[in-house]
């Protein structure tokens, strides 16, 4: 442990990897509790891969069409937020085919990625960052990004989180007591899009969906309140970046995937102690 | 409002309402006044939660015209309480009692999202109503049947509604707690307006002042004369056996 400690001291690469887990796991925890208890997870699932179309687009253009200030970050944000938009739009006005729109945004957005950087010269190597992570790729700028994202989500949730309490345990209550449910759910989609964005720079494409389900999953088991389930995410999921990202430094694993096994096999223990 | 004036508190005029083109409720007109206690009863799949949810708003009928206090619904949403049966919540969700009491309170809610002080006290006030103040920090989805409903009870008190709308408050609860949950309606009765959709017709026609039978359409009786009709074998078969069954069941 003392030479990944060192190792942060003297390698700046895996000091912002670290900082870059910490700011998903923020998020990682309050926003994956309201996922977990609002049974978006799959609606989720297809906004974290549809977004590879968008990452994919912005990598076209930098690459192959020099616009070399497009980054994939921007890209990655309005796929996701688009995303969610329209997953929002579905489920407010045609909820009988729900899933197979979930699953057909998932499948399309995918494609579009895989196709846009097939036609960039030399990027398979960022599509398998995007896929499985890269926390070690992540940028200052981005950083400062993540930062800023993080919050964002925060100041909006302190409000909003009575509403999305209500919104989430009961609609029918909290529409007699004039909330506008459906703009709510539209928001919530939205926050959980850019939370999608920023754990997407720490386990990619293919394992967000550890973070923001099985450290809130955990949470539940142990807590019978929303607010203190949130904390105790955060806690867990932080704790995971960690010593995830140590582990894969003293193996050479890959990052994203060591965080997620890590997250994985906790999951599965604290569901038997639980039992017990 | 002190003054017994026949005061319209719901009416419906010729509602007709289709679910996928399949019609529910057909040709509805029916009157609640202020401060009456009414009984809605009927078959399973006969449209009474249907009946709820037009004067909700939350359901917009086909054609005819529901008010609520001489307005469309969405206009008086506030004046309204719903109380659900509780089999509809998940038993994980993490929420306190006293937290889905608040949910009564919302509207008073500022972009902050903190509660005032009077609006905890106004929880903590209809908890005690309905006898619960002392789990007020227990997790929702461990009571039992029968204080989870009393729960959600208190969750509509809590907004001090003008009508009380209440979906088979005593399907879930066994004896005991069906007659504490009726005393206590009988308590509020006068205070506001109380629809009840109920299965338990002899229930029905001992406390409420007026029985409102919805099968496909509407009849409004008083409850002597649902047992006129009763007897006299008017209703049609499902509804009689529906109800006898469930007289029949050990409670």
């Amino acid at each position: 442990m003392i030479e990944f400690f060192q190792a942060l001291q003297t390698n700046p690469i895996l000091l912002s990897a670290v900082i870059a887990g910490l700011a998903a796991s923020v998020v990682s925890g309050i926003i994956g509790s309201y996922v977990v208890v609002k049974r978006i997870v799959f609606i989720s699932g297809s906004i974290s891969h549809s977004i590879l179309a968008g990452i994919g687009l912005s990598l076209w253009l930098e690459r192959a069409k020099g616009f070399v200030w497009i980054s994939p970050l921007y890209g990655a944000l309005i796929a996701a937020l688009i995303s969610a938009w329209i997953l929002g739009w579905i489920y407010l006005h045609y909820r009988e085919r729900e899933d197979t729109v979930i699953a057909a945004l998932w499948s399309i957005g995918m494609a579009l990625g895989i196709l846009f950087i097939s036609q960039t010269p030399g990027s398979n190597v960022e599509l398998a960052n995007f896929l499985v992570g890269n926390i070690l790729w992540v940028s200052p700028t981005d950083l400062k990004i993540l930062f800023g994202l993080d919050l964002i989500i925060v100041a909006i949730v302190l409000c909003m989180h009575k509403r999305f309490l209500a919104i989430s345990f009961d609609e029918e209550q909290a529409r007699l007591q004039g909330l506008r449910v459906n703009a709510l759910y539209i928001l919530l989609l939205m926050l959980t899009a850019v939370a999608i964005v920023l754990l997407i720079q720490v386990v990619g494409v293919v394992l967000v969906m550890t973070m923001l389900t099985i450290p809130a999953a955990i949470a539940n088991l142990f807590t019978t309140s929303l607010s203190r389930m949130m904390i105790i995410a955060v806690i867990l999921s932080a704790l995971f970046c960690f010593i995830g990202t140590a582990a894969a430094f003293y193996l050479d694993w890959p990052g994203g995937a060591t965080i997620a096994l890590v997250a994985g096999v906790v999951y599965v223990i604290s569901l038997f102690v639980q039992k017990k | 409002m002190a003054e017994e004036k026949l005061e319209s508190v719901v009416a419906l005029d010729n509602v007709n309402f289709a679910y996928n083109g399949t019609p529910v409720l057909k040709n509805v007109s029916c009157q609640v006044f202020d401060g009456e206690f009414v009984g809605i009863i009927g078959p399973n799949g006969g449209g009474k939660t249907t009946l709820l949810k037009l004067i909700m708003g939350f359901l917009t009928p086909s054609s005819g015209t529901v008010r609520v206090f001489d307005q469309p619904p969405c206009n008086v949403i506030s004046k309204l309480a719903y109380v659900p049966q509780t089999n509809r919540f998940d038993k994980q969700f993490p929420i306190s009692v006293l937290e889905v009491v608040l949910l009564g309170r919302l509207q008073n809610l500022p972009w902050h999202g903190r509660y005032s002080k009077e609006d905890k006290e106004a929880a903590f006030a209809a908890l005690r109503k309905v006898g619960l103040e002392h789990l007020a920090d227990q997790a929702y989805g461990t009571l039992s049947g029968g204080q989870a409903q009393r729960v959600l009870i208190a969750r509509a008190l809590a907004s001090h509604p003008s009508l009380l709308l209440l979906d088979e408050p005593t399907a879930s609860v066994d004896a005991k707690v069906q007659v504490e949950i009726y005393d206590l309606l009988k308590e509020l009765r006068g205070n506001m307006t109380i629809l009840m959709v109920t299965h338990d017709l002899n229930v029905a026609i001992e406390h409420v002042k007026k029985v409102i039978c919805v099968q496909n359409t509407v009849m409004t009786l008083s409850p002597r004369d649902v047992c006129e009709h009763f007897a006299l074998g008017l209703y049609h078969t499902p509804l009689i056996t529906g109800l006898t069954t469930h007289k029949k069941l050990p409670q």
